[in-house]
């Protein structure tokens, strides 16, 4: 098995699953999310760099400004690739497994 | 929001340039936003900034150091399989261990190089922290005072002299001590001597006389009994004593019930008040014993013209020193108007105790920490080279490493792991360097001028956590050179060649290495070569005085046994006679104040012909001597006539003055004839002028002085001068009887040569010195060795070089003349930064010079022609090793 996926690409995966985002609009979401203090830039764009380069994320081609509604042209937009997908739904399992398990030991109780 | 981004980018610098290409816009951005984010929420944005750059710098670094590579796991999202040992910081801890004991293994695998490095680092670690515990005791300790920051020294000051430091007249000194507003409490101190007897051996004591509240001012509590009362200050009310903690135990054997006993103290009766505790220190002499200054209701109008006292104070806990000073001035102003006369000029000038006295030894500590610190950079540099020509043999090793896995992180941490655990066992060898080194160092102290604190100095916890810091802050800055260019070489070019080629970068470093070295040493070398030279000109100041075969001894005669003048003056003539007449002695005499004897006096005279205005005011030191006292000395007369016994009580009174005080005060003229004043006397005939004799150090300017005759001007303390003509000292004993012969109940005290004296005035420059040229001829070893090790080390990678320039007809001398050429270039490259950085530093420290100018010529020369020849030196066993090359195994093996 894969080892673990570090909480921030977990987070950042999941984020992308809805969609293509770009960096803020990440960060954003990750930080609604919770779980996460104040992510820094050095961190975050470190994080996805590794994961450009894993393969698990790519950059999506740049949008026309209009449907942006941004004024930033240079903001660059990520968006899932299968592995990365794959990675996001492997690391769920995994989580899964844990919870379901922390369930079966009693150590949640089932709440809906 | 435009200036947040630009300011970012700063932080952006930690980064590798692509990723600050890809993704520099988008991170400043978002720093942005994150800014106008915690501004609209009210966070603190510069703890958003502080934690912006400690993001920086970890992932800045880390980016640096793991360079993202297509991990394949991630692919294999799905499986079974064993998870990497536990959480991350565990991986970490595990990685660690195993990189600690492979360390071991390797350095254990060269146990020369491992020696030769661990020496290297103990040697620079121990000297600094030996230097550092000096700096601790002294500089770092506070004072052992309760609220140390809140006392204060008050000085006279003279503007137009220049002086700021003169110690105070009795009369302003209570003038002080009633109009200020600044100060809980104000105290006088002065230093005398005093014979005691009775119990046992008579005994020379070192007295501080104090006025009542000194102790409080210090908030120093006695051990037993009680301090001074402030009755105790009135003229007439009864005098305690109280004794130091040392006179207590050896005098007394540590006797509880000393408290109200009564000890003879120049023939006085006096009682024991109170004992003070061990811990109590004070600096500028070691005191027995503390009289009580008795000033308050003198019956005769105290003197402001008689300068005598240091001057203690405590702040007022509303008052600032600013405000101190402020108030010292009106006061100064005040007594200037009031007594014109005596008080022209003068002022108050309040200091920081604390810089009073620590800053005389400031200057020289410092340079000595920057000296040592030096040293232990040069070994770095030379530790550096060691581990960079290791892991040059190492790259294969590395490659194969890298091949089955090891990221650029996991070799460059082993290498740091290795440098770590060298810098370690260094620290701990260098323990016996500094404990030797502070053992050194209290030797080397200058005993007659005791410094406050010197006695704390050892291996403290400050000092060992210091060494430990030292150590792995050596080991990171030694280290990281080679895992830095590990981590950036190509790894895998290594294994394909074998691990052999030298390259350009690496070589380039090493070259830097040396140059780097050589500048050090240098610049270490200029500033022990002006120190030196300075201590040489030091030396070579004439004393006006014959410094060997001359010994001294002074005797006091307590006025409670010796009624009278006659009393005094025929025991003294007594004396001299029987010295004189001693087998071997050539000449005997005495004088009130002996030469570097840190004892003076100075008075106020009038000058016949010469009306003293306040900016040239008329000042001399007097002395009363006897008429044997130049010849015994040594001392030139240089026209008129000396002192004879017929310039006696009823005669008329005649002066001597000193070449200074003639210039001065007669200029162009001869002052033989002339005649001078004092406050108290007649005219007095200036009746022969003798050589300059340096009074308070051979460094020290002289000024100047006048020469009574003992029979005109009694003192009742005089040092004997007994000159010889040969060795001095096995006179002692013969001089001891006659003392006692004279009067059994005065106490020996100070029987020294005359040279003993002149060399204790300059142990404190000498001992800077001493280090100092240790510390060069450390520095000038280690960069010794770097050369030679950097230069062997590139003779061997250039082999193959050599090889080929050989069988195409380079002659064996021209190869070695290459290596030569390359040794010395380098060192004159070293030595131009070397030398110019000496003289900048040294401008620095020019306080510590004496006669000589930072850009000493002669210094800077000297120290160039040494490292140049070291440098040839270093470099001539590898060239004679490149001009043995054989073409045909060298081109073969390459």
């Amino acid at each position: 098995m894969a080892p673990p996926l570090k909480p921030l690409v977990f987070q950042i995966l999941l984020a992308l699953v809805e969609g293509e985002r770009h960096g803020w609009a990440l960060v954003r979401d990750v930080q609604h999310r919770g779980g996460f203090d104040e992510i820094m830039p050095g961190n975050f764009y470190r994080t996805l760099r590794g994961m450009l380069a894993d393969g698990l994320i790519e950059e999506a081609p740049p949008r026309d400004k209009a449907k942006a509604g941004e004024a930033d042209e240079r903001r660059r937009y990520f968006r899932l690739t299968a592995a990365g997908t794959a990675a996001a739904a492997g690391e769920a399992r995994r989580l899964e497994a844990l919870v379901l398990d922390a369930r079966a030991k009693r150590l949640l109780t089932k709440r809906s | 929001m435009r200036l947040t981004a630009a300011a970012y980018r700063l932080l952006l610098r930690a980064f590798p340039a692509e990723v600050r290409r890809d993704f520099g816009g988008d991170m400043a951005a978002m720093f942005a936003r994150q800014v106008e984010e915690a501004r609209r929420e009210r966070r603190s944005v510069s703890r958003l900034w502080w934690r912006a750059a400690t993001d920086a710098a970890v992932n800045g670094v880390g980016a640096r150091l793991v360079s993202p590579k297509p991990a394949a796991s991630y692919m294999r999202a799905t499986g079974d399989g064993t998870t990497p040992a536990g959480s991350r910081m565990r991986w970490w801890v595990h990685a660690f261990l195993q990189d600690f004991r492979y360390a071991i293994r390797v350095l254990r695998r060269q146990p020369g190089v491992t020696f030769v490095a661990v020496l290297t680092l103990a040697l620079g670690i121990g000297a600094n922290s030996a230097i550092f515990s000096a700096v601790n005791a002294v500089l770092l300790r506070p004072l052992p005072y309760d609220d140390p920051d809140r006392l204060v020294t008050v000085w006279e000051k003279r503007p137009a002299e220049g002086v700021s430091d003169n110690v105070v007249s009795p009369a302003d000194f209570l003038d002080w001590a009633r109009m200020n507003r600044s100060f809980d409490a104000m105290a006088a101190m002065t230093n005398t001597t005093a014979d005691l007897t009775g119990s046992g051996e008579p005994e020379k004591l070192s007295v501080g006389v104090v006025s009542p509240p000194f102790f409080d001012i210090l908030r120093v509590r006695p051990m037993l009994g009680r301090t001074f009362r402030p009755e105790e200050g009135i003229v007439g009310k009864p005098r305690g004593v109280i004794l130091g903690h040392q006179l207590w135990t050896a005098r007394y054997g540590s006797d509880p019930a000393v408290i109200g006993r009564t000890m003879t103290l120049n023939g006085n009766p006096i009682e024991v008040i109170g004992v003070l505790p061990a811990s109590f220190e004070f600096p500028d002499e070691e005191i027995d014993l503390w009289g009580v200054l008795q000033l308050e209701g003198s019956p005769q109008p105290l003197s402001r013209s008689s300068h005598q006292f240091d001057v203690y104070a405590r702040l007022k806990p509303n008052v600032s020193l600013e405000q101190a000073r402020g108030d010292m001035e009106r006061i100064g102003q005040a007594l200037q108007q009031q007594y014109p006369e005596s008080n022209r000029g003068h002022g108050a000038w309040v200091i920081p105790l604390e810089d009073r006295l620590k800053g005389p030894v400031r200057s020289s500590l410092l340079l000595l920490l920057g000296a040592v610190a030096f040293v232990l950079l040069i070994a770095c540099v030379n530790v550096a080279n060691i581990l960079l020509a290791k892991a040059a043999g190492r790259r294969r090793e590395m490659a194969v490493r890298s091949a089955v896995g090891a990221g650029r992180a996991r070799l460059a941490g082993q290498m740091l792991t290795e440098s770590l655990v060298l810098a370690i066992l260094g620290g701990a060898a260098s323990l016996v360097v500094a404990w030797w080194g502070t053992a050194a160092l209290r030797q080397l102290a200058p005993r007659g001028e005791p410094i406050l604190g010197l006695a704390h100095l050892g291996l403290e916890p400050r000092v060992l956590a210091f060494t430990a810091i030292l150590s792995l802050a050596t080991g990171v800055l030694f280290g990281f050179l080679p895992a830095w260019h590990l981590a950036s070489q190509d790894v895998s070019a290594s294994l394909k060649d074998g691990g052999r080629s030298p390259g350009g970068v690496r070589r380039r470093l090493r070259v830097a290495l040396v140059v780097s070295e050589i500048a050090l040493a240098s610049l270490l070398l200029v500033a022990a070569g002006l120190t030196l030279r300075s201590f040489q000109r030091v030396l070579e100041q004439p004393a006006g005085f014959h410094v060997d075969r001359t010994v001294a001894v002074t005797i006091t005669l307590p006025p409670a046994r010796y009624r009278s003048d006659d009393a005094y003056l025929s025991t003294f003539e007594q004396l001299e006679e029987r010295l004189r007449a001693l087998p071997g002695v050539r000449a005997a005499g005495a004088t009130s104040f002996l030469p570097l004897s840190g004892r003076d006096g100075r008075r106020g005279v009038g000058i016949e012909g010469r009306e003293p205005t306040p900016d040239t005011p008329t000042r001399a030191h007097p002395r009363s001597v006897t008429p044997g006292y130049f010849q015994a000395m040594g001392i030139a007369l240089l026209s008129g006539r000396g002192f004879t016994p017929a310039d006696a009580a009823t005669s008329p009174r005649v002066a001597i003055v000193n070449d200074t005080m003639a210039r001065r005060y007669w200029p162009g003229t001869s002052p033989v004839g002339r005649r001078l004043k004092l406050s108290d006397s007649d005219w007095i005939e200036v009746v022969g002028v003798i050589a300059d004799v340096k009074h308070w150090g051979l460094d020290a300017p002289v000024n100047p002085e006048m020469y009574f005759p003992v029979r005109q001007s009694l003192s009742g303390t005089m040092a004997f001068v007994v000159s010889t003509g040969g060795d001095a000292s096995p006179l002692a004993p013969a001089i001891r009887d006659q003392i006692r012969a004279v009067d059994p109940n005065l106490p020996v005290a100070n029987l020294r040569t005359i040279e003993a004296i002149a060399s204790g005035s300059v142990a404190s420059r000498r001992a800077g010195m001493l280090l100092i040229a240790v510390f060069g001829a450390l520095a000038l070893v280690l960069a010794a060795a770097g050369i030679h090790g950097v230069m062997s080390h590139l003779v061997a990678l250039r082999a193959g070089e050599i090889g080929v320039r050989m069988t195409l007809g380079a002659s064996p001398p021209s190869v070695m003349a290459l290596v030569l050429r390359e040794g010395t270039l380098q060192a004159l490259g070293g030595q131009a930064i070397g030398l110019t950085g000496g003289v900048l530093l040294m401008r620095a420290f020019r306080t510590v010079l004496f006669g000589v100018q930072p850009a000493d010529a002669l210094t800077l020369a000297s120290v160039a022609a040494v490292l140049l020849v070291t440098a040839i030196a270093a470099c001539a066993i590898p060239a004679r090793r490149a001009m043995k090359v054989d073409p045909v195994t060298a081109l073969r093996s390459s």
